[in-house]
This record gives C-alpha cells, structure tokens and sequence, in this order.
C-alpha cells in the first residue's frame, strides 16, 4: 500500500496546491490574491520536477497496475501542459473587480471572488488525470474519471458572467451525467461478465475467455456501453453533440482546458479498458467494430460540423471533435505503435490546441471576449503575435509537415497503416483534406485579410494568454527536435510491467 | 525527424560513423561552415540595416579563412580522406539503405577545384568591395550574402562525398545564381535573364536527378568511393545493371550541359550577364559553370560504361565551342563576347573531357578561371567608369588615358591566354586537349580536332578584336547610359582605384603564373604535365575503372601504362609536339586579322561587312552571326511556344473543367453536408440526450447483431445467386 502512495506523490503535490489556491483566493492580502495564478503553476512545476525522482525503475518493478509506467509520461506531460492552461486562464477571474478594489471602487469580500476556487478546480481536474494511471480497478477509475469531469462543470459556469455559460454549464452537467449513467452501466455489466473490479484479475478472466471462444456478451456490451459513455469525455461521436455548445459558451480559456484534460483522461481510460481484453490476435470484433464506426463518424461529423461556423471557438470546438476521430485510430491499431501515436498526438495535441485557444483567450474587443471569425479578419495588424501564434497553431492541427502535428498525424496515420486499418486512414486523409478548409480559412483570416469595421477594436489586451500562445507556437514549429525523445518516452510508458 | 522514421519502422540503424576513417582533419569542415558564417552575419547586417562596408569586409574575412584553410589541407595532403561533418540522411531497411552523410570527400581533385573556387571567391569578394558601392546600403548586403550562398553551395557541391550533396551544391549554386543575376530586380531584363538561367539550368538538374536516383538503385549508394568500390569489384561485368548504366552517363551529360552551358542548354549564359559583373566573373565564368566539368571527372568511370557516352560529350564539347566563338566574332557588346568565350571555352573543356584527357580539361579550367575572371573584372571596371559602356565601336584608346593602364594590360595578359599566345597559361591548357583530340581514336575525333584548332584561330580574333578595339587605337569614348546626375558632355570617367586595381593585378599574375605547373615535375613516372596532371592523378578520373575495360580502345588508350597503344598522330608527327606549332601559328594568323581590322586599318573591318550584307550569297552569314544564329527565336518557336499554348489549353481546361466542375463539386459536398447536419444541434438537451443514447444504442445493437445482419445478408444474396442461377439454366435450357 506504501508502494501505492508512493506513485500518488505527484497527485498529492497537486492537490495540496489546490487547497493552497482555494485558501489563498480568500486571503485579504491582494497580492496573494492577485498571483494565485503562479502558485498554480509553482506547484504544477514541483509535480512535473517530482515525476522523474518518483518513477524510478526499482519503484516501477514494485507496482501493480496494468501499464506502471504510463504515469510518468501523462503526469509529467498533464502538468507541464497544466501550467500553459494555468497561463492562459490568467486574468480571465476576477480581473474587473480587483481592479475596482485597487481603485477602491469596491472592497473585497470573500463571497465576491472566484479566482482562488477556480484555480483549485483546475488543479483538481488535472490531478484526476493522474490518478486515471494509477487505476487498478474500475471503482478508481470512476472516481478519477469523476475528479476529472466534475471541476469543469463549474469551471464553465465560472468563467463568464453570462447566461451563455450558464446554459453551457448546464448541458455539459446534464449529458455529462448521462454518460457517467451510461459508462456506469457499463463497469456494472464487467463485473457481472468477470466477477471482479480488479483489472489484472478482469485481464485474466478475459484472456480465459478469448482462449474458450470469445469474450462473452456481458463483457462486451459493458466495454462497448463503457467505452460510449467515456466517448462524451474525448467528445466523440455519437457523443459529442454537447461539444459545440459547450466550448462556444465556455470562456476561451477554459475550453483550452476542456480540450485536452477531460480528453487525454477519456483516452487513457478507453486505452486502459481495451487492454483488459487485448490487442493480441486484435480487439474483439464487436469492439472493434464499434470503435472503427465511432472514429469514422467522429472524423466526418468533427471535420464536417466545422465547415460552416461562424464563432472561431465553436469551430475550434467541432475541430477537437474531429482530433478525438484521429486518436482513436491509434487506439484501434494498438499497441505498440497505435498506442504510442495516441500518447504522442495527446501532447502534440494538447500543446497545439492551447496555443490557438490561448491566441482567442488574450484577444478583447471593448473588454467584451472575441467570439465571432469576423472579429480575427486582419489580425497580424493590430496583433502580429496573437495573429502568428493563432496561425501556426492552426498550421499544426491541420498538419502541416515541419510542424509538430504533422508527426502527431503521420505517426497515427502510419499506425493505423501497420494494423492493417488502410480504409481508416483513408477517411482520416479525407476528413483531414476537409479540416484545411477552415483551419485554412482561419490563417487566411489572421495573417492575409485586412481589417474589418467590425475588427477593428479587437486588441490583444491580456499578457499571460498570449505568452501562452506564443510559447505553445514556439513549442508547434520547435518540437519536432524533441519528438523522438517524446516518442521514447511514449514507447517506455506503453512497456508491459515485467513478470 | 529520422530518428523518429527509424523507431517508427524499429529498424536498427547502423552509425556508419564508426566504419569512417576517423579522421582528425574535422577542421576542414570551417571550409564550408566559414560562407554560411558570413551568409548570417550578412543576415544580421541586413536585420540592422547597416549603412557601411561592413558585409563586404566579413565576406572577405571569411571567404579568406577558407581560403587559407583550402590551403593549409593542400599542404597536408597525403591520400584520399573521408571527413564526416555529421550524420545526414541514414535509412536503413531490409536489404537496403540510401545513406547519404554530410561528409567532405577530399582528394586532389577536390583541393585543385577548392584552391580556385576559395582563391578566386576571396579575390573578387575584394574586387565587389569596391565595384558594388553605389549600392552601399541598399542592395549591399543582399550582393555579399548572394555570394557567400554562392560559395557555400560550391563548396557542398565540390568537396561533398555523396552525389546527394553534390545536388544539394547544386541547386544551391543555381539559386545564388538566380539570386545574383537578378540583383538588379528593378530591371525587367535581368528578372527575365534571372528566370531563363533557372528554368534552362531546371532541364539538367532534372537529368542529375534522375542520374542519381538509377545511379542508387544500380549500385545501392550514392557514395563515390563506393561506387567506384561496386565497379572494381569482381561480381562486375559487361552485363552489370543493364540499361541503367547506358542511361546514367547521358543523363549526367544532360545535368553537366545546363550548368555548364553547352549545346542546346547554353543559351542562358549570354543573358546572365546582366548581374553585376562580380558575380559574371566569379559564377559565370570562373566557377559555377565548371561545375559540369567536375560533374564528369567526378564520375568518369560511370561514363566508361558507355561506348557512346565520351565521343558525344566531345562532339557537343567541339561543336559547342565553334558556335560560340562564331556568335562572339559578330557581337559588339565586349561583355556578352566575354560571356560566348566562355561557352566556347567550356566547349574546349567538354572536347578535353571526351578524348580522354582529363587532365587537359582540369588544366584549362585551371587556368580558365584566372584569365577569364581576369577579363571579366576589367570589362567590370571599364563599365564602372564609363557609366556603363560595353560598346567596343563607342570605347578606344583606353591604355593611353590616366588611370587606365591597369586595366587596360591586365586586359592584355587575359587575352593573351585566351588566345592561347605561346607560352601563356592558355597555350598549354589549350595545347593538351588539342592534341589530345589526335591521340585518341574516336568516332571523327581527327576532324573533331581540326574544328577545334579553327576555333582557336578564331577565338585569337575575337579577343584581339575587343583589346585592339577598347584599349589600343586613338583615345575616344562616349559614357553608357548609367549617367548619375551627370550629362554626356561633361563626363568623366572615373577610373579604378585600389582594390579593383589591387585584384586585377593579383588575377592577372595568377593568370600568367598559371602555366608554371605545366612544368612542375611529376613524382608519378610516365606522366606528363605537371601539377595539375599530378593532382588530376590520383582521382577517379584519371584512368576511369582500373581493371575493367569496357571501352578498351579508349579507356586505355591514354592510360600510364598502355600509353603507345592506338596513339594517334597529326600530319604524320606526335600531336603532342606539333601543337605547340600549329596552335602557335593558328593563334598569330588570328591575332594578325584582327591587328589589321581593328587596330590599322578600321574602316576595312566596316568595309568587309558591308560587302558580305550586299552580296545575296552571303549577307546571311554576318547576319545570322549578329543575332547569335537565331538560336534564341528558334527555341522561342519550336519549344516555348507551343508550351506556351498548351499551357494555355490545360489553363482553361483546369479553371472550367477540373476548377469549375470537379473541385467546387467535390469542395461543395461537405458543404451541404454540413447544412444538413446543422439541425442536428438545435441546443435543446432533450435531444441531445435522445441522439447520444440514441446513438450509443443503435451502434450497440448493431454490432451485437452483427453476425446475424452478415448472415442474412448472405442468405440474400446466396438467393438472389441461386434465382440467377435457376434463370441461367432455364436460359440454357431453352
């Protein structure tokens, strides 16, 4: 058991930095007040420093979960990526107000202030994910796929003072406790298939099975109503309608944040529940199946969806639909490239994916937060940073070669290749030919057109979500440098535990 | 990014580092790295805008350095040697691998192209210096980082040991010299000129493109020592890789032709002559254009697979050098004649390189890049002074005006080389490959010879046509049309000062010194002339594949060992020795015509023009010269033309037909797609519950069923197989 906390050094370290943001949020001292932003990020920075000295080989060789190294890949990369959604989310609680407070216009009231809870949860939500790698049994899987979901509830409603968010709120809460129903469901009919909430113990009644004829039917329509009910954490169809809704009311920064935590936590737990049954002589047909008409819809229905928007977030929005399509050809191909491309594309994702959140988040226009693609015509103008950031941003989501999610896609699409899943990566090249419309369409709008009327008072006015966005750009043009040591990384973490 | 291919494949990379001699001579990297020093240097002086000489000072520093380096490893150099700079392109598959290092391969070849390309660079660096400083400020850094591309792409292309980084020099040497020849982008006729010498040089590369890419898959490397190491093995013989062997000299003859501006490719170099004559001396006429030279020297053992191959580059080679000079005899603009000698020059080299002598071809590019580089940068400096001038009937008298004298004797001392005037540099470079022509026996090589010893007496009257012109004769000149605020009747010209003066005298003594290593004593027995055939020697080039005669006559017939066999003769003596008199001679009777048109007796040149234009028998002869055969216009009719057209057709083709019909269809689809998925999201909750569970339990239901759907839809199709069938034999029945 010792052994177990051992592992949980980085999620503690989050946490106790969550109770420190959500008490210091209440303190009187506007200074601690105004920099909970960079404790946030000072302890996300101390669990990333600390992920190297807690997995060390001969602590790993003690552990029992079904992939002991998986956690310090997510946990180092969650927190690092964490801390640029920490920075993007800066100055979006609370901005007004302690300015009125500075001008004493207003005092503080502990009531009144939101930035302390918000950074907590946020902290809250990136520890779930590292739980999600030390899962041993579906109960902790639940409870940390639950950690991840139940802070962004009220991390949407949070962020804007606006009906908007409240709806999407709302609907984010509702449909997300139908999956949570429908996932629930799920692990009741594993246990009745298995008999046992173990994973190892799971992994070997179904290996039984396989070797007496195939998994049976209780098992596999509790992973497939499983594996639905985690698809509303990765947005995946038939799951994603909430999607658009959702990260178009959500404040820009959150929904960078929406994008990546709850994604790469329904990843890893749909990576998790199909290695209870396997990759060895491929995924049983059903889930398989199922998994193939999941991807190929949620390629078409993302990529499509996204065609005709009118609000950059809600086109973003359908985009990170469509990611979500690409991802789960890795998981289909298996291991160990499928899932290797999967753990990559999570990072190339999440950098990329923050930086054109970030580029929108640090853009106003009247104090009023920037929504409509009108509002970016003309960008490199009054914003050349924002603007290129946005751009490459977008360059590398599409998948342009130097940059970095062109090797994302490459290495999936190769993935998906190897297994064998050729008519997959045909469509994921269709869907991905349809998605340069728009992401096109955005780079046109930001470096070549010129300013509008109506784009005219757009100004990047917030600091931190633009360095933000400039560092994940740098990060999307510079980290093909780095890729092959993310991509050893990635082939260590899928590494069986020896026997 | 490779790294990342070869986890993704997990193949097993072997780091061939280890296999390299493991050379301490990593210094000689700086060679290549110093140009790129001063490409970002000059980078950064562009980035400040600086406003001083500043660019032309680092270039000089650092092509210097180079320079000094080249010359360090010459003094060193002992044997072949592979220095790994870094591992570049390293795939490694089952049964294969293309491995292509950033590796400098250095032997005597390439430290003799070094030596020149570094010495010359560093020299005419200095030169621009000072003839570039109009443009001080604003077109001067991008000039000097022009030429530090040009450099670093020479050096890539000459010292590399992979032909992959040969191409790499390759096109880098043709973009500087796109670059550079449209330097001044203003002017529509250097954009055009620019974009002719690309899209000409594009036609060759193709060629070396495809020549390393059969070169690869029939002997497995793109190395040269290993290519040469497949051709010497013993599993080689005269069936070896089939029609991939015969094509792969032609195709590197097309490469070497573009380049180095031979027939029917040379029509770019004329036109390039509208950089700033810097760049026309060092790119197009020194160095660059070599390039095809060292191509076929570097590779000559592969051209020895071929019958055909050597007797087709000393055709065009010859035929190429007398057309040129016959263009150059009629032209009036002194640089564009400097510019047909050099093509008629390169000709000879080509001539050299077919019969055999390669030691004669390296020789005259030797002495080549001085002379020419030397007449090239006083036509440079007399342009500078005279606003532009280059009309040799609107310049005379030069040598006797204040300040001239300079240029006008080191003009003196390049003519002379080039037309071959005995005991010049020029005479013994010329003199090997002519007689060279008479050695070897070949497909019409006697006559082939004959041509050329004409064109030499020809190129003796044309470069005597230009000095007797400009510098000899009563002093009269009219300024060009660069006039800075000045009008035509109060100019002055400006004459050189130090530093062109400086480089003219430093290229002028090179040019003459040029013939010292003929005479040089060989350490290697049996071979004659000197330093360059020393260092030619120990390249492939010398004796193409040891121990393997595919062309025995010729491949043979000029090897140290078997050196009597089929030598050939001139008028019944050794060619080696006649040439010195029949060359002397050719070379006095072309400098005496135009000692009498040009110089005595002026009126007589007007004279004889004006004979030939009355007469109907031959008025197209001057004609046809003066508009450089209408080499121009006829491809302008038979090439650009109907590609013109039926670019034109395809253009309308694709804007109505796969723009109008396929694409917007194709592009529209999503489009309606996307409408018609729109009232999907409505916002209502209700129905976004409905369709997700909805969803998850028709795709559940679905592939639960699956077995049972794949069943019937069998058993259909097995009834509607067996109603065809019932039908079939009903049919037949009948």
């Amino acid at each position: 058991m010792a052994d177990r906390l051992w592992f949980l050094i980085p999620e503690l370290i989050v946490l106790v930095g969550a109770v420190v943001c959500a008490i210091g949020g209440l303190s009187n001292g506007a200074a601690i007040r105004r920099r909970i932003g960079f404790i946030a990020c000072g302890f996300l920075l101390a669990a990333c420093i600390a992920v190297p000295f807690v997995y060390t080989p001969e602590r790993i060789a003690t552990a029992d979960t079904l992939l002991p190294y998986l956690g310090k890949y997510i946990k180092f990369f969650a927190a690092l990526i964490g801390i640029l959604l920490v920075m993007s989310a800066g100055g979006l609680m609370d901005r007004k107000y302690e300015h009125a407070i500075k001008k004493g216009k207003a005092t503080f009231s502990a009531l009144r202030t939101s930035s302390g809870e918000f950074h907590a949860l946020l902290l809250l939500s990136i520890a779930g994910v590292m739980l999600i790698c030390e899962a041993r049994d579906l109960i902790w899987l639940f409870l940390a796929l639950e950690l991840v979901s139940l802070p962004t509830y009220v991390m949407v409603a949070m962020s804007r003072w606006s009906k908007v968010a409240q709806e999407a709120a709302m609907k984010y809460f509702f449909l997300g406790a139908v999956s949570a129903a429908l996932m629930l469901y799920g692990f009741a009919l594993l246990y009745a298939a298995t008999g046992t909430f173990v994973f190892t113990e799971m992994a070997d009644v179904f290996e039984a099975q396989r070797a007496a004829g195939g998994v049976s039917v209780f098992g596999q329509i509790g992973l497939l109503l499983a594996i639905f009910g985690l698809c509303y954490k990765i947005a995946a169809a038939p799951m994603h309608l909430y999607a658009p809704d959702v990260y178009q009311g959500a404040s820009a920064a959150v929904t960078a944040f929406l994008a990546f935590i709850p994604k790469t936590a329904g990843m890893l737990a749909i990576i998790l529940l199909c290695s209870l049954v396997g990759w060895e002589d491929g995924l049983p047909p059903v889930l398989e199946m199922a998994l193939w008409v999941v991807a190929v819809l949620t390629m078409l229905l993302g990529n499509i969806g996204a065609l005709l928007q009118t609000s950059t977030q809600r086109m973003l929005g359908y985009s990170s639909i469509a990611h979500s399509g690409y991802m789960l050809i890795g998981v289909i191909a298996g291991p160990p490239l499928g899932i290797v491309a999967v753990l990559v594309y999570l990072v190339i994702y999440g950098a990329t994916n923050t930086s054109a959140f970030a580029s929108l988040a640090c853009l106003s226009k009247d104090g009023a937060p920037v929504d409509s693609l009108e509002d970016i015509s003309g960008l490199h103008k009054r914003s050349p940073l924002a603007a290129t950031s946005l751009a490459v941003s977008c360059g590398s989501l599409l998948g342009i070669p130097p940059l970095f999610g062109f090797w994302g896609k490459l290495m999936l699409f190769a993935a998906g290749i190897a297994a064998g899943q050729l008519v997959l990566v045909l469509v994921a090249a269709v869907a991905s030919a349809i998605s340069a419309w728009y992401y096109l369409r955005l780079i046109g709008l930001s470096l070549l057109s010129s300013t509008t009327p109506q784009s005219e008072s757009v100004k990047a006015t917030l600091r931190w979500p633009l360095i933000a966005a400039v560092i994940s750009a740098i990060i999307a043009i510079g980290g093909p440098l780095v890729l092959s040591s993310i991509v050893t990384e990635a082939q260590q973490a899928v590494l069986a535990p020896e026997e | 990014m490779l790294s990342l291919l070869s986890s993704l494949t997990a193949m097993p990379a072997v780091p061939t580092s280890e296999v390299l001699h493991p050379a301490n001579l990593s210094w000689a990297g700086f060679i290549l790295w110093m140009p790129l020093v001063s490409l970002v240097l000059c980078g950064l002086c562009a980035a400040c805008k600086v406003k001083s000489k500043a660019p032309a000072t680092i270039t000089v520093i650092c092509l210097g350095t180079s320079f000094l380096l080249t010359l360090v490893l010459w003094n060193g150099y002992t044997q072949p040697e592979t220095i790994l700079l870094f591992d570049w392109l390293q795939i490694h598959w089952d049964g294969g691998s293309f491995v292509a290092n950033f590796a400098l391969y250095v032997d005597s070849l390439t430290l003799l192209w070094m030596l020149f390309v570094t010495g010359l660079g560093t020299l005419i660096a200095v030169y621009a210096s000072e003839y570039m400083e109009h443009d001080v400020g604003k077109g001067y850094t991008r000039f000097f980082a022009g030429v530090s591309v040009f450099l670093f792409a020479m050096t890539c292309l000459v010292m590399g040991d992979n032909l992959l980084m040969l191409y790499l020099g390759w096109e880098g040497v043709g973009f500087a010299s796109y670059w550079l020849i449209g330097y001044f982008y203003q002017k529509p006729s250097a954009v055009a000129a620019a974009k002719k010498a690309f899209i000409v040089n594009r036609i060759g590369d193709v060629g070396l493109a495809l020549a390393i890419y059969l070169i690869w898959s029939t002997f497995g490397t793109v190395q040269y020592d290993e290519i040469t190491t497949v051709l010497q093995s013993e599993a080689y013989d005269a069936s070896f890789g089939g029609w991939t062997v015969h094509a792969i000299p032609y195709l590197l003859m097309l490469a070497a032709f573009g380049k180095s501006a031979q027939l029917p490719l040379y029509v770019w170099l004329p036109d390039a002559m509208e950089g700033p004559t810097p760049v026309s001396a060092l790119i197009h006429a020194a160095t660059m254009v070599t390039a095809g030279v060292y191509l076929i020297i570097r590779t000559y053992p592969l051209f020895m697979l071929d019958d055909y191959a050597l007797p087709t580059v000393a055709w065009v080679g010859g035929l190429t050098a007398l057309l040129a000079a016959t263009i150059a005899m009629a032209q009036y603009d002194i640089k564009r004649i400097m510019a047909y000698s050099t093509i008629s020059q390169l000709g000879y080299m080509f001539l050299g390189l077919g019969v055999v002598t390669s030691y004669g071809a390296a020789y005259h590019v030797f002495t080549h890049a001085f002379f020419k580089a030397v007449l090239f940068l006083t036509c440079g400096a007399i342009m500078h002074g005279f606003a532009g001038q280059l009309d040799l009937r609107r310049l005379s008298g030069l040598r006797k005006m204040k300040g001239w004298k300079i240029v006008s004797y080191t003009m003196l001392v390049g003519c002379l080389c080039l037309a071959g005037f005995p005991f010049t540099s020029g005479y013994f470079s010329k003199d090997a490959i002519l007689a060279e022509a008479f050695v070897t026996q070949g497909p019409g090589f006697e006559v082939l010879g004959w041509l050329a010893i004409f064109t030499a007496g020809l190129t003796a009257y044309y470069t005597f046509r230009v000095w007797f012109r400009v510098c000899a004769g009563p002093v009269h000149f009219e300024p060009g049309d660069e006039l800075h605020g000045e009008d035509t009747s109060s100019f002055h010209p400006h004459a050189p000062r130090f530093a062109i003066n400086f480089v003219l005298i430093v290229i002028a003594l090179g040019a003459l010194l040029a013939a010292l290593p003929y005479f040089v004593p060989n350490e290697t027995e049996n071979l004659h002339g000197g330093w360059v055939a020393e260092m030619v020697h120990d390249s492939p080039a010398r004796d193409g594949v040891p121990g393997v005669i595919v062309d025995g006559g010729q491949a043979e017939a000029h090897g140290t060992i078997n050196y009597e066999i089929g030598h050939g003769d001139i008028l019944g003596i050794d060619p080696h020795k006649a040439m010195y008199y029949i060359s002397a001679i050719v070379g006095f009777i072309g400098i005496g015509f135009a000692l009498f048109f040009h110089l005595y007796c002026r009126s007589a040149a007007d004279k004889l023009r004006g004979k030939l234009l009355a007469s109907r028998a031959t008025r197209w002869l001057p004609t046809a010269m003066e508009h450089k055969w209408y080499v121009d216009e006829i491809y302008i009719a038979t090439i650009r033309s109907p590609l013109w057209i039926l670019g034109k057709i395809f253009s309308l083709f694709d804007r109505y037909f796969i723009d109008g019909a396929l694409v917007n269809g194709i592009a529209g689809l999503p489009r309606v797609l996307a409408r018609w998925f729109a009232p999907l999201h409505n916002g209502a909750i209700q129905s976004y519950a409905i369709s997700m569970i909805g969803g998850a339990v028709l795709i559940t239901l679905l592939m639960l069923f699956m077995p049972e759907i794949v069943e019937f839809l069998q058993s259909l199709s097995e009834q509607n197989a067996s109603t065809e069938q019932v039908v079939a034999t009903l049919g037949g029945g009948k």
